[in-house]
């Protein structure tokens, strides 16, 4: 969908092992990139950034999720009571609570269960719990996805920005590292992903909107699509088709040589990025330098939106985080370029970022 | 804005698969909640919902809910008469929330334990349906799964009505799915809000709710395609409304203010007057709190009495996230029948909601313009408004 005349990014919030703080944080992060010691959070950064008797009523995601939300929403100055909706990408949801909810019942039969926790198996519960902490009152969604939930709803985000339904989106990603998941993942011959955890916000308002209350600009969102590409369920596809991107370009009115940088999926999943190469190389033809920044901090839903925020940095400054075996940093043109995500079983987006 | 009509319906539901089975057993009032089989119930309160018959079409190497799902998505598309070449663009849209967490929860049970099947941890995801479903009818426009509690069915139908209407596709497939699951009837239970008999929405006796499965699906389009291609059109959905409670993770807000935004919402969008709504199909799940409080707000939105009101859900008991999809094909047909269907079990009226809640038979009243009410946990309201035929 055509997001003109332009869907500004007011507002960044980041929680993750590697960076957690608003734009300048991941600005300063993005210009020295380093991968993290350990792909897991620590308690202590989540400490910082909730009221400790808040953070007890919260399930760990939910925890990561708020605190995100609240730097983002604090950097951009938005007020939530003038309209805000809520979108938020997860692959897991709170698995966490899920598991110790079922081990009530396994350890102790019905008077094991936890009604406080039942609410967390659902999978909007970090939209619930995010929506009363910031007071987001319109739409709020939470889209499930294969690695590419970030992506996802800052895509569906921009479009309800774009299409005036609601004056501005929290959109979010959020995932937390899951014991039973990673066990079953390597016992299935696909623990080889490096998978990481943490949360990553952006806050998307009209650009005209921004302006007006003299909001700092971080950059714009000019066109968002999502596809589906023929695959089977988990699988990989043959087809070199760039559904997504073809879309964005086309409702942006650009062309492929326009796309000056790209954010890439990639995370190790060797098929799945041999797929996502193919399917660059079909949209773009002679290939604009890449990032892969799960490489480096983990692929959870965070990281695409992430990326959207990254990309905003790269199409402002003109650089470019570099990941390929050695880290670095590259200089590429600013202006517009793609953050662009791939999960296995087709689920594709395409987000033209830009300066502001 | 495009118009946005309905073109095709799909259900599969405790009266079985079909449309057909639906209508012909929420319009004779039957009720389908009794004894759980699927999984275990002893030791709880209430042992009771309400479960789709066997046996599933499809093959049993898929999870139940994705049976259940490729069952009414592919009726949809065939009664939408849509084609391969239709569904290449197509969007698909899909409310879920268990996903595939019964076998999942089989599994588990079992300590984890070989054999590690990929639908273990993969099919147990709510998106697992929305793969399926492109995957099987061959569906490459935008697709994403919506997860917003009881009222994801219903989110699904208006996220695939706003694509429709932004000019992004011409047609979508969308609707919501839930089987059955150990975790969800066991977390109501603890809540304490499953009524150990069938529910009474509505009723002053109310003590809660039955859960129940199934799978709902429409096919949406602009209304130009569809006259282009000469479709039968069963409903315009002309208006809806998203809303947020931001008050409490499962409770309503005491006011219903989130309800109250959501059906103003619709309304507007589709210019609609409270007066010319005659339907309400409620959310309506039988819990004192619910009942009292959609009570209350559709009497500020459309004034006490001021329509009629019933709940599928005491017939077919709460499906979860095919609830609102389920619930939206029964107003479509309300309006193309002519015929509310009723609320079962129903004998003593609640004055808390002060409206003909129509008791056990349905009721032949000519409607033009209806609404179904979803709301889930974390305060997710969806109001969806329908016109009969093309508007």
């Amino acid at each position: 969908m055509t997001v003109e005349p332009g869907v500004a990014i007011t507002g960044v919030g980041v929680v993750s092992a590697a960076v957690t703080g608003d734009s300048a944080a991941l600005g300063a992060f993005l210009a020295a990139p380093s991968a993290p010691a350990d792909a897991a959070l620590g308690a202590g950064a989540l400490a910082a950034l909730v009221d400790p008797a808040e953070a007890r009523r919260l399930s760990r995601v939910c925890h990561l999720t708020v605190a995100a939300a609240r730097l983002a929403l604090r950097e951009s100055g938005v007020d939530p009571a003038a309209g805000l909706g809520l979108i938020v990408g997860t692959e897991f949801g709170d698995l966490g609570s899920t598991h110790a909810f079922a081990d009530g019942f396994l350890a102790r039969g019905p008077a094991g269960l936890s009604a406080l926790l039942f609410p967390n198996t659902v999978m909007n519960t970090m939209v619930a719990t995010t929506a009363i902490a910031v007071g987001a009152r319109e739409m709020a969604l939470t889209l499930n996805a294969p690695t590419v939930g970030g992506e996802l709803a800052v895509a569906r985000a921009a479009a309800a920005v774009a299409s005036g339904r609601v004056p501005a989106v929290l959109a979010g990603g959020v995932d937390e590292l899951d014991p039973v998941v990673e066990h079953e993942l390597t016992r299935l011959g696909l623990g080889a992903e490096c998978r990481g955890e943490g949360a990553a916000f952006v806050v998307l308002e009209p650009r005209a909107a921004a302006r007006a209350r003299g909001a700092t600009v971080l950059g714009e969102v000019r066109a968002a699509a999502w596809r589906a590409l023929p695959a089977r369920p988990w699988g990989v596809g043959r087809a070199r088709c760039s559904y997504a991107i073809d879309a964005a370009l086309k409702a942006a009115g650009a062309r492929p040589g326009d796309v000056g940088w790209v954010y890439a999926s990639g995370s190790r999943d060797e098929a799945r990025d041999r797929w996502e190469q193919a399917v660059l190389d079909a949209a773009l033809g002679p290939a604009p330098p890449v990032s892969a920044l799960g490489r480096l901090l983990g692929r959870h839903a965070g990281l695409g939106v992430l990326r959207v925020a990254a990309g905003a940095w790269t199409a402002r400054s003109g650089l470019l985080p570099v990941v390929n075996g050695t880290t670095g940093v590259a200089r590429v043109r600013p202006g517009r370029g793609l953050v662009h995500g791939l999960a296995r079983g087709g689920a594709h987006v395409a987000l033209l970022v830009d300066a502001a | 804005m495009k118009p946005v009509v309905v073109t095709g319906l799909g259900a599969v539901s405790p009266y079985g698969a079909g449309v057909v089975a639906y209508w012909k057993g929420l319009a004779a009032g039957v009720c389908t909640i009794r004894d759980l089989t699927l999984i275990e119930t002893d030791g709880f309160r209430c042992r009771i919902g309400a479960e789709v018959p066997g046996p599933l079409a499809g093959s049993a190497r898929r999870t139940r809910a994705d049976r259940l799902a490729i069952a009414a998505a592919g009726e949809a598309l065939e009664d939408a008469g849509l084609g391969a070449r239709d569904r290449r663009a197509a969007a698909l849209v899909v409310g879920a929330v268990g996903g595939g967490m019964l076998e999942a929860e089989a599994w588990y049970w079992r300590g984890g334990a070989r054999p590690a099947c990929l639908s273990a941890v993969r099919a147990m995801l709510p998106s697992a349906h929305a793969e399926t479903l492109s995957s099987r009818f061959a569906l490459g426009g935008p697709r994403h799964t919506v997860v917003t509690a009881c009222s994801s069915g219903a989110v699904a139908l208006a996220e695939a009505a706003e694509l429709i209407a932004d000019g992004v596709v011409d047609v979508a497939l969308a609707g919501g799915v839930d089987a059955v699951t150990r975790i969800c009837f066991m977390g109501f239970n603890a809540l304490k809000l499953l009524d150990p008999v069938p529910c009474r929405p509505f009723d002053r006796e109310r003590r809660g709710m039955s859960i129940g499965e199934g799978a709902g699906f429409m096919v949406l389009e602009s209304r130009a395609r569809a006259r282009a291609r000469g479709a039968h059109v069963y409903a315009t959905l002309a208006g809806h409304g998203m809303t947020t409670d931001a008050f409490h993770v499962t409770a309503p807000e005491p006011d219903g203010d989130g309800m109250v935004r959501a059906m103003t919402a619709a309304l507007r969008q589709a210019g609609a007057a409270p007066a010319e709504v005659r339907y309400a199909n409620a959310h309506g799940t039988g819990t004192p709190q619910n009942d009292r409080i959609e009570g209350r707000a559709l009497a500020r939105v459309f004034g006490e009495g001021g329509l009629l009101v019933s709940s599928s859900k005491s017939m077919i008991g709460h499906t979860m996230a095919a609830a609102g999809s389920l619930e939206a094909i029964a107003t479509v047909l309300a309006l193309e029948h002519g015929v509310v269907p009723p609320t079962a079990n129903l004998a003593t009226p609640d004055p808390d909601v002060p409206f003909d809640c129509v008791p056990r038979v349905s009721r032949g009243v000519p409607l033009a313009c209806a609404i179904s009410n979803s709301f889930g946990f974390g305060g997710q309201n969806v109001t969806l408004l329908f016109r009969r035929g093309p508007a």
